[in-house]
């Protein structure tokens, strides 16, 4: 028996590593590149318009609305960071409209709930159009259930996990049983619906197609470049600009102000390295209030890395 | 894959289930952090520095001229090195008296200013005069760099030239070229009856003083790396010969006795040997000379005039003129002799080659459809340009951190050469002072 259990654990394993693997690299988030400033058609519009047109607001008008996607319909199964919970088949999309809530133990064998890490992982602030009820009268129901199920409480979860909601998971040692599992982990009122698309989208919001609701605008990126492109003293002349590249990782505070000193990333022991990256750090300190950035796109802008380089302005 | 439900021993997997929750958690992690924004800056503001130089501080009653002198030369210094934009004095906040305390940054950015020097003389007990100076980081609020020089009072604008250095290497990082010497040609009378006489003064033209009385015509002076000697052209009784002057004793000796002419004596980096061309009939070589032994040794031995020698920094390499091509033009040869390189292939003839104290570069006289320029190109000919165009110009000098040029300008008519300076980029042309006609500069080493 144990011998079996071994063989299809390490199966089970190796799946998951190859799953969460390969979940890394397909949905990893990129750096945010500041899109080279190029010349595109202009509409005039005020920053702060701008900035509201793509905020993604609930109470926005619901101009093209996109809604919460946390399980891609007929898609693969999405990862689980809990861990052990074998796989189930994905297909199955929102079924039942609202079951009543007090026979709970129906909906919980019969339905495989879905998956619900994705909702899990994402951070906090961000708008979710269904409400999480941590409902304890239901709890219980289900804990009576589930009483010897095996506890996987103690994951450890990554803390940006967003489980501010979640009732304190009950602790006790509980016998395995799979479906019960995935019922207890979904902290969320078990009549919601699985919200399916095409794509996953973690991020609801009414407005723009794209739906990117709180990145910099293009108006407050080039504002910023423009302001450390004036401070930023160049030597006349110089040579081999291409050794006197400088990254300058600066985090703010709200207030548009540097929360601690500037820290210069980027390597590099000559005197005239010194000396540029000198003239870098000079530009950030001279730089402040940087009044151009959003309160609203504050996420983006609290921590970042300014690369001054100057070879594009010292041809040889 | 079927979905079985199996038991276990609740401890085996529970311990199991945190160390594979555990690294998936943890391989999930990096994916979760938020992506950094990233900035690119490539343009910036090609300007000078803004720099504020209040008068130093005087330590003693008595120091109050000197402080003020020194001030002077070190905002001269950087004003006329093109990188630096002093401000005026009228239009600082802040006064400074006390060095040691840190200065009211913000007063000094309300100005504009950057970079803040400030600095005290103070009239030591026996005799000697104490400089110390520190330079601050306006907008970082935090010094720089800061010393202390001791040295005797007559020696202030050495010490002012010092301080140039230090405040210009720590805010571009190239080394400084303030404390230096540039000896010279200097020319006075009537253009019939003109006055040659060798001069030494400081780069900024102060301490002007005269090395040989004038009774014979001197040429092409050039400076040992070790800055006591210096090697030149004299025509005396019969042939022009080269000489060596000690500039502390003020002596001077034949180099050597050579049959026929001897031109263009440069010492070799490591000041042992002096490097000239003989001229021989109608052509002139290459010689070497031991200082200490005296030996000579031909470099060439074509039927062209071979003149103008001047060695690498490394003293591997040398660059000379040579006609053998048919027009003057540059080669380079390894220092022990052998076959010569062709380096300058434009239009025009190219003289007076320099190798640049840094070694990436070296400076010529370029010659062609009436003008003369003064020009640069890198060691192997390669990225040719010209820094200055009109007639005349010749004679380029490389300042020791090899990124400004010295050379003579002669307009013409009934005038006179004068000296110039101007910047490897080519900005920045500068006249610089002196108490008459100048002409056939070099620079020395730094002095410290």
């Amino acid at each position: 028996m144990n011998l079996k259990v071994d063989k299809n654990l390490a199966a089970s394993i190796t799946l998951h590593v190859l799953v969460i693997g390969w979940g890394l690299v397909s949905f990893s988030a990129r750096s945010l590149e500041a899109p080279p400033p190029e010349s595109m058609p202009v509409d005039i519009i005020s920053a702060d318009q701008l900035s509201k047109l793509t905020a993604g607001a609930k109470t926005g008008e619901k101009d093209k609305p996109k809604p919460l996607v946390e399980k891609v319909a007929d898609a693969r199964p999405v990862d689980d960071t809990v861990g052990k919970i074998t796989e189930k088949p994905p297909v199955e999309t929102a079924v039942a409209p609202t079951p009543p809530p007090k026979p709970v133990e129906k909906p919980v064998e019969k339905k495989p709930d879905p998956p619900k890490p994705v909702a899990e992982n994402k951070p906090k602030d961000e708008p979710k159009p269904i409400e999480k009820k941590p409902d304890p009268p239901k709890v219980d129901p289900i804990a009576e259930a589930l009483k010897t199920d095996d506890s996987k409480k103690q994951p450890p979860k990554p803390e940006a996990k967003a489980a501010p909601q979640q009732p304190p998971k009950p602790k006790q040692e509980r016998t395995f049983d799979q479906s019960k599992i995935a019922a207890l982990l979904d902290k969320r009122d078990p009549t919601r619906q699985a919200a399916t698309g095409a794509q996953l989208n973690s991020q609801a919001s009414l407005g723009a197609a794209k739906g990117n609701a709180a990145t910099l605008s293009q108006s407050e990126l080039d504002a910023l470049r423009a302001r450390l492109t004036k401070l930023w003293n160049v030597q006349a002349g110089t040579e081999r600009p291409e050794e006197l590249i400088v990254d300058i990782r600066i985090r703010l505070t709200p207030d548009r102000r540097l929360a601690a000193p500037p820290e210069i990333v980027s390597q590099g022991s000559s005197p005239r390295y010194q000396a540029a990256a000198d003239a870098a750090m000079r530009a950030v300190l001279q730089g402040q209030p940087f009044d151009m950035l959003q309160s609203a796109t504050y996420e983006q802008w609290k921590d970042m890395i300014v690369t001054f380089d100057p070879r594009q302005m010292f041809h040889s | 894959m079927s979905v079985t439900s199996f038991r276990l021993p609740p401890l085996a997997l529970s311990r199991r289930h945190a160390l594979i929750g555990g690294a998936a958690a943890s391989l999930l992690l990096p994916s979760l952090a938020r992506a950094q924004t990233r900035l690119q800056i490539t343009e910036g503001n090609v300007a000078p520095l803004p720099i504020a130089i209040p008068n130093f501080v005087a330590g003693t009653p008595a120091d109050g001229e000197v402080g003020v002198g020194v001030s002077q030369v070190i905002t001269n210094n950087l004003k006329r090195s093109g990188l630096f934009a002093p401000i005026d004095q009228a239009a600082f906040i802040e006064k400074i008296s006390n060095i040691d305390a840190a200065p009211q940054f913000q007063s000094w950015k309300t100005i504009n200013a950057q970079a803040l020097v400030t600095g005290r003389m103070t009239r030591q007990p026996d005799g000697r005069l104490k400089a110390e100076f520190r330079l601050w980081d306006v907008a970082a609020g935090q010094q720089l760099t800061g010393q202390q020089y001791f040295t005797s009072p007559e020696y202030w604008r050495r010490i002012a030239h010092i301080i140039s250095d230090q405040i210009y290497e720590r805010l571009t990082g190239e080394k400084g070229y303030f404390d230096s010497r540039v000896v010279f040609v200097d020319e006075t009378g009537s253009k019939e009856r003109r006055v040659k006489r060798l001069a030494l003064m400081d780069q900024d033209g102060a301490n002007v003083r005269y090395l040989t009385r004038g009774a014979d015509l001197v040429l092409t002076p050039r400076f040992s790396p070790s800055t006591q000697e210096i090697t030149y052209m004299e025509f005396g009784q019969g042939d022009p010969r080269v000489y060596l002057f000690n500039v502390e004793t003020g002596q001077r000796e034949i180099v050597g006795n050579f049959p026929g002419m001897s031109f263009s004596p440069r010492f070799s980096p490591d000041g042992q040997r002096v490097i000239m061309s003989l001229q021989q009939g109608g052509n002139s070589n290459l010689f070497v000379m031991d200082l200490r032994s005296k030996s000579t040794t031909r470099l060439t031995d074509t039927p062209a005039i071979d003149t103008s020698p001047s060695y690498a920094p490394d003293g591997s390499r040398l660059c000379f003129e040579s006609d053998r091509g048919g027009k003057p033009q540059i080669y380079v040869m390894p220092a022990s002799g052998g076959p010569a390189q062709r380096i300058s292939f434009g239009e025009g003839s190219y003289s007076t080659p320099v190798w640049s104290p840094r070694g990436d570069y070296i400076a010529f006289t370029k010659q062609g459809g009436g003008q003369f320029s003064i020009g640069i190109m890198k060691t192997d000919g390669s990225g040719e340009r010209l820094l200055t165009s009109g007639f005349h110009n010749e004679g380029p000098t490389f300042a020791p951190n090899g990124r400004v040029l010295m050379f003579f300008r002669d307009p013409g008519g009934n005038g006179g050469p004068s000296l110039f300076t101007v910047d490897i980029s080519g900005r920045n042309e500068q006249r610089v002072p002196t108490p008459g006609f100048a002409s056939d500069p070099a620079w020395s080493p730094l002095l410290s």
